[in-house]
């Protein structure tokens, strides 16, 4: 009896230790993440404030009063719509390609393995850990010889072809995950690759792609290098690399540096709040299995 | 005509590759193996010399080149810091919103959601910090009286790249917490639990359980974070365009390349990049290879 009861009054003591510690850890979490956010704050802060208000108070305080004026002036214009116009186009289509090209990459490399197609796919991954900036030069002579030179077909192009180490990876790996009898029936069934690839396989990894196609979206609507050295046309330059070219004749427009960061930042918010979820996986992909 | 199975499958084969491969041989391969070749000529983008073989003039030149040395070792304290900043601070985090934490989901939310947004608007994000006459980290030095407290934090020696590296690390770290805890999540709650009613403290557990547990989480995480330090460019570019003993690799890269025009010594800098990228290719497969071996 004694011994019962010891027993409970130490399972309760220890768990209020467990639940205070617990309540600390809360805290400190909460105080954690405030300060973490701070910085994104700070461009919201910026964005509702008029240029001489900041220079003169500077810019963390409670503002006077908030204005939308910099949004305003930001999309009225007709560069920026214009920006944000190719940033869709370009992100919109190379997505996709990229993708269809993965599918039928990953296919290959998954069920259709032959002589040589190891290491063509080593080859092909190992694009992965390239650093762009080593094959810049000789692709912006190549394309300065073709009819394309300096529109958004270039960057469609670069983001497709550096968009196929991941999805052929990932894509090779989610093949090798479907049972292998279904692909055999197919074939007695009299179906060719095409067939059970359109019929059979892409009905089934309707996820995957929408893991990669979150992937592949953020990457490449955040992409600032390739619109940087490869468009000179103003028609067709993207709206990150926009930003960073208005940020020169409007050095002190902090207010509409401030809108024009928000209003290039809304797309992949929006997909990261709504499709958060195959984003995570198509970030921790492989991670748990090397 | 009825194919055979077997040549009917090549023809198939065939057909999903070639656009593919062509493309990413023509955009990716080709244009590497050029570069390495322009690394070899003193080729300036003038259309009345075209490259010439010059042999390894570019190469013994960036051994005497104090701007080169200085990237070179930005690149690998990049390449250090990526280790230390975001990962364990990733791991950090992951480790403490693995628990039953109430609202673990919004904090995680929080945290990755810098992952999401362009490395153009963390530049700016973060010139907001550092601005001198206002940035954030000034006005609290001026609020709690430093006297010299317009500190240039972007434009100082020695404090710039420090800087720069941090507001990346702010950005990458959310990406390791996020691998890390899809490590954890694979890690059995009963095995927890189980070496907790052997005795064994939160200490223990950590050391023998969770850590070796992470370890295939890690070289991926690892993997990453000195990639992505190696490709550093846009937010060097926006915050101060690789001033004051800041530039990097990729950095000198575009100087060389775009600003001076010298096309050859730029691919000179492009293969040490591709070269040190290969080291970690090579380390990674290997490495990952040893570790699926012991886990299966």
């Amino acid at each position: 009896m004694t011994e019962l009861a010891r027993a409970g009054v130490t399972v309760t003591e220890r768990e209020r230790a467990q639940s205070w510690s617990r309540r600390a850890l809360h805290v400190a979490l909460i105080a954690l993440v405030v300060v973490y956010s701070v910085p994104t704050f700070g461009v919201l802060l910026s964005s509702v404030q008029r240029d001489r208000e900041i220079s003169r108070h500077g810019l963390w305080r409670i503002p006077d009063e908030i204005t939308l004026e910099n949004y305003e002036r930001a999309l009225g214009g007709t560069n920026v719509p214009n920006y944000l116009l190719n940033s869709v186009v370009v992100t919109v289509t190379a997505t996709a390609v990229s993708i269809a090209f993965g599918v039928l990459t990953g296919y290959v490399f998954s069920r259709l393995a032959f002589r040589g197609s190891e290491i063509l796919y080593l080859i092909v991954v190992a694009g992965l850990f390239f650093p762009p900036q080593i094959v810049i030069i000789p692709l912006q002579q190549l394309f300065s010889h073709t009819p394309i030179n300096d529109t958004i077909l270039v960057l469609i192009v670069v983001h497709v072809a550096f968009g196929l180490p991941i999805t052929t990876m990932l894509l090779r790996n989610f093949f090798s995950t479907i049972p292998a009898a279904l692909r055999e029936a197919a074939i007695i069934d009299g179906a060719n690759e095409g067939q059970i690839l359109l019929r059979v396989m892409v009905p089934l990894m309707l996820p995957a792609l929408a893991v990669l196609a979150t992937l592949q979206f953020t990457w490449i609507w955040n992409d600032f290098l390739w619109p940087f050295i490869l468009i000179k046309n103003d028609a067709a330059r993207t709206i990150m690399a926009g930003i960073v070219l208005l940020k020169g004749p409007y050095d002190k427009a902090w207010g509409l540096q401030g809108a024009l960061s928000v209003i290039a930042s809304l797309p992949t918010l929006l997909i990261f709040l709504f499709f958060q979820r195959y984003f995570i996986r198509g970030l921790t992909f492989g991670a748990v299995k090397g | 005509m009825k194919l055979s199975l077997k040549a009917s499958q090549r023809l198939w084969t065939f057909a999903f590759l070639v656009v593919p491969l062509s493309v990413y041989f023509v955009v990716v391969i080709g244009p590497l193996l050029a570069t390495a070749w322009l690394s070899l000529t003193s080729y300036t983008f003038s259309a009345f010399a075209p490259p010439e073989f010059a042999g390894l003039v570019n190469y013994e030149r960036l051994t005497g080149d104090d701007y080169f040395h200085t990237s070179l070792k930005n690149t690998l304290i990049w390449m250090v810091a990526a280790l230390i900043l975001p990962t364990g601070g990733g791991l950090i985090l992951a480790l403490l919103l693995h628990g039953r934490v109430r609202g673990a989901n919004v904090f995680k939310s929080l945290f990755y959601l810098p992952i999401t947004i362009s490395m153009i608007v963390i530049a700016q994000t973060w010139q907001w910090m550092y601005q001198p006459d206002w940035g954030l980290l000034n006005t609290l030095l001026k609020t709690i009286g430093v006297e010299k407290w317009k500190v240039f934090w972007l434009s100082t020696r020695g404090l710039a790249l420090g800087a720069i590296i941090f507001a990346w690390s702010w950005q990458q770290v959310g990406l390791s917490m996020v691998i890390f805890l899809a490590g954890l999540t694979s890690l059995p709650g009963e095995m927890l639990e189980a070496a907790q009613i052997d005795g064994a403290n939160y200490r223990q557990s950590l050391r023998r359980i969770v850590i070796p547990l992470l370890l295939p989480s890690s070289v991926v995480v690892i993997a990453l974070a000195v990639i992505n330090s190696l490709r550093s460019f846009d937010l060097v570019w926006v915050l101060n365009e690789g001033g004051s003993g800041s530039s990097t690799l990729a950095v000198q890269m575009y100087r060389e390349t775009f600003k001076s025009l010298r096309a050859g010594y730029g691919s000179a800098v492009s293969m040490v990049l591709f070269a040190i990228a290969v080291i970690i290719i090579v380390f990674y497969f290997r490495r990952v290879r040893r570790l699926e071996h012991l886990y299966d």
